[in-house]
């Protein structure tokens, strides 16, 4: 009999297996039976119809060798570095700026939320129109001023530039929140104790504030790194990929590659490669720290 | 001579300043862009793209009556909140007992399922939107508002577990431990204690769960066609072949990110803690 309150205070590991069934089976239905599929798929040679060979190790060799994809793999980190690079720059110093303030810090905060509520689809159009070479309001902002008109999403050479501006507009305020949000955790006295000591604004940021805030920084680059990969919405409906293939990410190749050509195995061999690089970039992220879920 | 300490004061109110006037300034470069697109749907079609913009105009509201009627609008409107309300619902279901077990019980298989979750939540769309494209059509769930709902656990189980454990692990243990005491079963003391205790934040988590799915591009690009198009698919498809309907495009939009400031703001004092995945106190 003194075993039994004994075990039901530590709560068995048996006990708790049960609640977490139905999570297992929808997320072994959702994530785990497509990834299965995709390497079981990535061996054949398809394209939605009769044609279903075994074919090997061949997707993977032809797809070593394939120029469009390497481009595509190169435009995604180009992309992610730059956006996550330039959003972190920004959503730090906004949120400064922000903690720094005493009144109206939750109308700002509201205010500068309002991107993260709008749909990816919807952020690229309303981009098109303001970004659009004749009509756009930027362009006429910028002849106003002086300035020559600017090809934005047109120019080959501008073109990944405006779909990392577009992304710096939509995604900033998630860099900026958290960032905030973390901020207002930071104990004042290590703070206080450096400003004694002499140190400056910058220095205070560089040697205090940064480091007490590195659990959170790294949550949110980690989550920006993963969304930035991901990549798919701002680009399909802005340029689609190009000019030529200068803003082709991996997610819009493979979209073209298996509903445009209907080559689904080339399509999946791309993904599965894409994924293991995905996966392997956040297993570093968690080696350096980031923990999701349970708080810093 | 200046006193040291009013200069000093003097530079701190210049920087409270500077403070105000970045901050302004970035709002204004937030808003912007959407009040334009408010501004492009209400414009008569032959202001709208006048050369210069004209800046004073009279408001023309006519789209926002004439776009639930036009090319689907509507249906796709009613398609989101099935998917959403479908999607949300199983989400929490599934969500809640798992980030139950996880902050009560601290199982063995607990580390190994939070790095499923992450990574599962990482994975690139297109990766397993194939493989549910083939499955679907065969199963006939294909262009569903159910079977869009499902695949959508795939982002929503981790985002609602990561969000509901960092909920249920501010209710103080002991009072789980006193229900035990007492003669509570764990499906008891989840339902009668964690639940009431951890309600705003399920219902937070609710929320933004629901704008992820309402605003999800990708997959649902993929896995509907026509019978279950969602919003921001119906605001594509303003993109014709011939012409761009910009002003219908706009209306649509418009009436797509309205509703999801409204939730934010609803749910406003947890959006802090759902943007961070709960890793921000």
């Amino acid at each position: 009999m003194t075993v039994r309150p004994f075990r039901v205070r530590t709560g068995g590991t048996d006990r708790g297996g049960r609640f977490l069934v139905p999570l297992v089976l929808v997320m072994a239905l959702t994530s785990l039976f497509p990834t299965l599929y995709s390497i079981y798929m990535s061996f054949f040679d398809w394209n939605w119809g009769e044609r279903f060979n075994f074919v090997g190790i061949d997707n993977y060799v032809s797809l070593a060798g394939d120029e469009r994809f390497r481009t595509a793999l190169l435009n995604t980190f180009v992309f992610t570095i730059s956006a996550v690079a330039v959003e972190f720059v920004i959503g730090l110093g906004l949120a400064l700026v922000v903690h720094r303030i005493r009144r109206g810090v939750s109308i700002f905060r509201t205010l500068l939320l309002v991107p993260l509520m709008v749909s990816g689809i919807i952020v690229s159009f309303i981009w098109k129109i303001m970004l659009d070479p004749s009509l756009g309001i930027v362009n006429h902002v910028l002849q106003a001023l002086g300035f020559a008109p600017v090809g934005f999403l047109g120019d080959p050479g501008l073109a990944m530039a405006s779909i990392v501006l577009i992304d710096l507009w939509w995604q900033s305020a998630f860099v900026f929140i958290v960032l905030l949000a973390g901020l207002g955790s930071v104990p004042m006295e290590p703070l206080e104790a450096a400003e004694v000591d002499g140190a400056g604004t910058l220095q205070r940021l560089w040697y205090v504030t940064l480091p007490l805030l590195r659990p959170v920084i790294l949550v949110v680059l980690l989550f920006r790194t993963i969304d930035c990969l991901k990549v798919f919405a701002i680009i399909f409906g802005t340029t689609g990929g190009g000019p030529l293939t200068t803003t082709e990410s991996v997610q819009v190749l493979a979209y073209r590659i298996a509903f445009k050509q209907l080559n689904m195995s080339q399509s999946m061999t791309m993904m599965v490669i894409f994924a293991l690089i995905v996966l392997v970039i956040v297993l570093l992220y968690q080696r350096f720290g980031a923990t999701s879920g349970e708080g810093a | 001579m200046t006193n040291p300490l009013a200069s000093r004061r003097t530079r701190r109110r210049l920087g409270d300043a500077a403070a105000y006037a970045i901050a302004i300034g970035a709002t204004v470069i937030t808003l912007f862009p959407l009040y334009w697109l408010f501004v492009i749907s209400t414009k008569p079609p032959r202001d709208a793209f006048a050369s210069p913009p004209s800046l004073i105009y009279i408001p023309d509201f006519s789209k926002y009556i004439s776009i639930w009627s036009t090319a689907g609008f509507g249906q796709a409107f009613i398609n989101s909140i099935l998917v959403v309300i479908l999607g949300v619902t199983i989400a929490i279901i599934v969500a809640t007992p798992a980030a139950y077990a996880l902050v009560r019980f601290r199982p063995r298989a607990g580390r190994f399922i939070k790095v499923w979750l992450l990574l599962a939540y990482a994975i690139p769309e297109f990766l397993f939107v194939i493989p549910m494209y083939v499955l679907y059509q065969s199963i006939g769930l294909y262009d569903t508002q159910i079977g869009l709902a499902l695949i959508y656990q795939v982002f929503a189980v981790p985002f609602a577990v990561w969000l509901i454990q960092s909920f249920f692990m501010e209710v103080p243990s002991d009072l789980g431990d006193a229900a035990r005491v007492d003669g509570c079963s764990e499906l008891e003391s989840l339902l009668r204690i964690y639940l009431p205790l951890a309600a705003p934040g399920l219902a937070a988590t609710a929320v933004l769960v629901g704008i992820n799915m309402w605003n999800e591009v990708t997959i649902a690009l993929s896995l509907t066609f026509d019978q279950s198009r969602t919003v921001p698919i119906a605001v594509a498809g303003f993109r014709g072949y011939a012409a761009i309907r910009w002003q219908e495009m706009a209306t649509a939009a418009v009436l797509a990110v309205v509703p999801m400031i409204f939730f934010a703001a609803l749910a406003q004092r947890y959006l802090v803690k759902g943007l961070t995945f709960g890793a921000v106190k």
